[in-house]
């Protein structure tokens, strides 16, 4: 035996080398066990601690671990009560600091440690029935906090999820016990308020709310009733612990202490706004680890008893936690994950599930690129064509998809065809390309083929989709700057173009920043107006930085401020814009770039970014294209971005300062001890302290004191940044809800005489119906001419296929943006809730905008109109 | 998060020769680092490219090209820099293994950039690796830069007739894809990347040679499936 101790320990349950390849659990327990009796003399301490690492790090293995533990139990009692003692420690812990992974995968493990007789059942229970009443205190309104709930749900929530681990088991041993836990979950769920995620659906209802859908605890809740009527089977969890029965029945059982839950937080405050921030808060802390997604229809995904699908995705979730940034072992478990059947279409519906999670995925969303990757690689029968027919699932209900799931998901499936040679039957969607130019699949295959020729080429994506040549039209224009003042030896006439040049001759011949802008204010300015100075200046400068991105930069930075001094207001930013977004006017991604480092210069304002994107031009864009929106996008995050950084920079400041502090307050006592002992023994030829000692502390003293001031005021400066930061995200938010608002209510349809709020989707019914239509396929050549730039509403032209009108998808899709702003920005915004009630969520202001809004907030509509 | 599986002592198999501190600032400066090194990259790839993959891990402060120090192109690898410690450590979690350009690029923590870094380190002026390749690479300019001369000194000696070509690095004022370092009207940009270059370099006979050899006609080869098995090679460098 050649594999140590701990490698053993971690290959546990694998099929590997490490256990000569075998797959029998049994076997498996046994040469560990061997291998940890012959070390435990030497590594006793290390085995402890690595046992309970394991435990929690490789959670889907508990129940070896805990098996283990059992027999280490036989000889050992002291080993396995000190890793009860340990575990109830850190469950302690673990609730204190809210750490909610610790929190369910420790009960998890106790019920393992249960199975093999490590833990007594009825201290299990008592766990359990603390973590009840803590949630049924919290939903009380008067000793609890019903704003908490989330917290309470999660309590209850980690003892149901124990319970496919140690059910059965509790079930034979103490049935009565089990049973009371399971009425007193029952009338939790029946006192708790039903969790409505509509803010969080991937897809979006129709219109109103859906009652009968249940949320997460109520569907767990059945599935565990379910289990309990049927016997407490579970297929997906390994029973190692029935095979050592004979041996882990004779062993001690040590009782598993008490633990004590968090007392409810209580407010004082009635406030509806006081008491949303605090749902808010809570809803952050404890957020809803899987919103299940169904894909595939139920013919097609494996089936198993709804027990076994909780688990496996438990063990998913699992895997993707702990072996984040571990590319080999995650595909590993993820594919071999110790279930008795196949799971595939599952796990490509767990890892969809969390790509396309709201508000927002544990993890950045090219994470699961790369896991859907490696899995493709992994499984190469098997996966690459569950993720075919995922895509085509979720492409034939784009239509209905939330907004920023779009997004997410046109960015991943780029990135993945980019890691497959961008290989994709592509001829199964050019019929996309008859549809009106707002339908939802038509966009959502443009911007995909706009980002694979963003992360490789024009050409080389237009030859990937060479069997569907009706695409081509959808392809982004081949990209190049569009300069006005190109020279052509040829021509060259206009003012423009001979100041132009004259410009570029200065920057060749580096004159200076000064120098230019007083060419620019006297040669152009007088006769010709700012407006046009900025047209020739900011096309020219774009023209020289056009190479890359870098080249990009070093002309804003060298030149930057002959553009901010031609551009001090916002109404000249915004044509500064209109300027970068004609030269750029064939690339997305360089206006985007090129606007978002002139915000980072300081070039121009946020503030600026949304009127510029709020403006006619861009807003007719709103339902055809994602390019004003990546623009927007990009703005809001880079402001936010940069408060939080503010906010991190104060923090080491503030632990610095109070280094700094200590430091300089004990260069100065030693500067005084030294002087002291000098005062004492004045008079007598032997001071104690040299003069040169005495120099050098009162340096230190000094530097320190120095050291702490400009730490100080390096503090002072970043506070002051932050307060300038904070203020200019609620003047950002003030303007984005306001243009949000005035936008919409120019365009939405108004409420009918008797206030019946308009169903934008009416025209949608009849997709079906024109689909099963004979003379689709006459009127889908039709279209072919027409639907490019014909840009008007339609009615006949757009019955084919999509039937959703322009307007109506345009009031769609601004919608849909405004509630993922809100959702995404929702800390901000509520910290800037009472500002907005009083500004923008107004009076008369329409009900849909209310709606988008407030259900981004998960903010109930109040009765208040 | 999983700590059981991780050799922190793994922190980078590559230990910069240019980094004048001890081996433990080394391992700090890593650790601190804001700034990713990305290599094997295709000498095509251009800086908007990069910027589309590597802003998927988060707001990028600056790219920086690795250039060949002759030539003043692109020679396969580059550094980029983000505003956050957390966005460095996803591209290198994230991205690294994963293909651009249809290459699968390799992303490590880097200790920082520093003005002369972006030049490659190699004789012939782009990086060491494409010195001692033997494979032939059309992303990287064909085959490595010994085996290159080797194919001259051999055409000087026969007549191999038109069609042969040897692999000289690819021209980037091509129509199609246009590259603007060695662009003549950018006299400026030259300028400022070559300065500290030229001011310590004699004229070499490399770049000489270079200069005789005959442009290459279509040096984009992009079959599918051309993935080469590159991480070996990129180790054998890294090793050296």
């Amino acid at each position: 035996m050649s594999a140590g101790w701990r490698t053993l320990l971690l290959r546990i349950g694998d099929r590997c080398p490490e256990y000569g390849g075998s797959a029998d659990h049994k076997e498996h327990i046994e040469t560990c066990y061997t291998v940890l009796c012959r070390e435990y003399e030497h590594s006793k301490d290390d085995i402890f601690e690595f046992l309970l690492q394991c435990a929690e790090q490789l959670p889907h293995k508990i129940p070896f671990f805990g098996v283990l533990i059992g027999l280490i139990n036989l000889e050992n009692e002291g080993f396995a009560k000190g890793i009860v003692d340990t575990a109830q420690a850190n469950l302690q812990d673990a609730l204190h600091n809210e750490n909610r992974d610790r929190i369910r995968i420790l009960l998890r493990f106790l019920s393992g440690l249960m199975c093999s007789k490590v833990i007594s059942p009825d201290s299990i229970i008592e766990t359990y029935e603390t973590l009840l009443s803590s949630a049924a205190t919290i939903l009380d309104e008067e000793a609890g906090n019903p704003s908490w709930q989330p917290r309470a749900d999660f309590y209850v929530y980690c003892v149901l999820a124990s319970l496919p681990w140690g059910g059965s088991e509790l079930f034979e041993q103490v049935p009565d016990e089990l049973e009371r836990v399971l009425v007193g979950i029952q009338s939790y769920i029946s006192i708790r308020r039903h969790f409505d995620d509509i803010a969080f659906s991937v897809f979006e209802t129709d219109e109103g709310d859906s009652p009968n859908k249940k949320d997460f605890m109520e569907d767990l809740w059945e599935r565990i009733q379910v289990l309990s009527r049927n016997g407490w089977k579970v297929k997906s969890v390994p029973k190692p612990h029935l095979s050592f029965e004979a041996q882990l029945v004779v062993g001690k059982s040590h009782r598993f202490p008490p633990v004590s839950c968090p007392p409810p937080t209580f407010t004082l405050s009635a406030s509806e706004i006081l008491k949303g921030q605090e749902k808010h808060e809570a809803d952050l802390k404890y957020p809803q680890r899987l919103r299940r997604l169904h894909i595939f229809p139920t013919n097609k995904a494996e089936n198993m008893q709804p027990v076994d699908r909780f688990v496996v995705e438990e063990y998913i979730l699992d895997v993707l936690l702990f072996f984040n940034g571990c590319r080999k072992e995650c595909a590993f478990y993820l594919v071999s994950l110790p279930v008795p059947f196949r799971y595939e279409y599952l796990m490509a519906e767990t890892i969809f599930s969390q790509l396309l999670l709201l508000p927002n995925p544990p993890f950045r969303p090219i994470y699961y690129t790369l896991v859907i990757i490696d899995l493709c690689k992994a499984l190469p029968a098997a996966f690459p064509s569950v993720v075919v027919a995922a895509v085509h699932a979720l492409f034939d209900r784009i239509s209905n998809m939330d907004t920023e799931c779009r997004t997410r998901l046109i960015l991943w499936f780029s990135h993945h065809l980019s890691n497959f040679q961008f290989i994709w039957p592509w001829q199964e969607w050019a019929s996309v390309k008859g549809l009106p130019k707002w339908a939802p699949q038509r966009v959502f295959v443009q911007e995909v083929l706009e980002r694979e020729v963003r992360l490789s080429y024009f050409e080389k994506i237009k030859q990937s989709i060479e069997d569907a040549t009706e695409l081509e039209g959808l392809l982004p224009p081949k990209a190049g700057p569009n300069f006005r003042y190109h020279t052509d030896d040829s021509k060259e006439s206009t003012e423009g173009h001979r100041l132009s040049k004259e410009l570029v001759g200065m920057v060749r011949g580096r004159k200076t920043t000064r120098d230019i802008i007083s060419w620019v204010e006297e040669q152009i300015v007088p006769a010709n107006g700012a407006k046009f100075a900025i047209d020739v200046v900011s096309q020219t400068l774009l023209d020289i930085g056009s190479k890359s991105f870098t080249h990009l930069i070093t002309v804003l930075e060298r030149y930057g401020q002959i553009i901010s001094k031609l551009c001090p207001d916002e109404e000249m930013q915004l044509l500064l814009m209109d300027e970068v977004s004609a030269y750029w006017k064939n690339s997305t991604q360089m206006t985007a770039i090129a606007i978002d480092r002139m915000m980072g210069y300081r070039l121009i304002s946020n503030l600026a970014i949304v009127k510029w994107v709020f403006s006619p031009a861009n807003v007719d864009q709103f339902h055809v294209s994602d390019r004003p929106w990546e623009i927007l996008r990009n703005t809001v995050s880079k402001t936010y971005n940069r408060v939080s950084d503010l906010r991190k920079e104060i923090q080491t400041l503030r632990k610095s300062i109070q280094v700094a502090k200590e430091a300089s307050a004990k260069a100065s006592r030693e500067l005084e001890e030294a002087k002291s002992v000098l005062e004492i023994v004045e008079g007598q030829p032997a001071p104690s302290e040299t003069p040169g000692r005495l120099r050098r502390l009162q340096g230190f003293a000094d530097r320190a004191k120095e050291e702490e001031v400009a730490t100080e005021e390096s503090l002072e400066a970043k506070e002051a940044l932050l307060a300038r930061g904070l203020e200019e995200g609620k003047e950002l938010l003030r303007l984005l809800f306001k243009s949000f608002v005035d936008v919409l209510t120019e365009r939405l349809p108004p409420i009918s005489a008797n206030g019946d709020v308009p169903n934008l989707r009416a025209g949608d019914q009849d997709v079906t119906f024109a689909a099963a239509d004979p003379e689709v396929a006459t009127m889908e050549i039709d279209n072919e001419n027409g639907a490019d730039n014909d840009s008007q509403l339609n009615g006949k032209k757009t019955k084919v296929g999509y039937s959703i009108g322009e307007l109506e998808q345009w009031c769609l899709c601004t919608l849909g943006y405004l509630k993922s702003f809100s959702r995404q920005y929702a800390t901000e915004i509520w910290s800037h809730i009472a500002m907005l009630d009083e500004e923008v969520f107004v009076g008369n202001i329409h009900p849909l905008i209310r709606k988008a809004a407030f259900s981004g907030l998960c903010r109930p509509i109040s009765e208040r109109v | 998060m999983a700590s059981l599986f991780k050799d922190p002592s793994k922190l980078s198999v590559y230990r910069d020769r240019r980094f004048s501190g001890t081996q433990e600032e080394f391992e700090a400066a890593l650790l601190a680092s804001l700034t990713v090194y990305v290599g094997n990259m295709s000498f095509y790839t251009t800086e908007e490219q990069a910027y589309e993959l590597f802003t998927r891990a988060g707001e990028i402060k600056k790219i920086i090209m690795g250039l060949d120090k002759n030539t003043k192109t692109p020679c396969g690898f580059c550094f980029v820099l983000y505003y956050s410690r957390e966005d460095a450590e996803d591209a290198v979690k994230y991205i690294s293994g994963t293909m651009l350009d249809d290459r699968p690029i390799r992303v490590d923590f880097d200790w920082g950039f520093e003005e002369g870094r972006q030049w490659g380190r190699g004789r012939s002026g782009g990086q060491v690796r494409d010195e001692y390749r033997t494979d032939y690479d059309p992303g990287r300019g064909g085959y490595g830069k010994m085996v290159q001369k080797e194919l001259e000194a051999q055409r000087e000696l026969v007549d191999y007739g038109v069609g042969f070509q040897t692999n000289a690095p690819p021209q980037y004022d091509r129509a199609d894809r246009k590259r603007g370092y060695s662009d003549r009207n950018d006299r400026d940009y030259q300028r400022r990347r070559s300065a500290p270059d030229m001011s310590r370099r004699a004229p070499d006979s490399d770049s000489r040679k270079d200069a005789n050899q005959e442009p290459e006609k279509n040096p984009r080869f992009r079959e599918k499936g051309d993935s080469d098995d590159e991480d070996d090679d990129y180790d054998k460098k890294r090793r050296r």
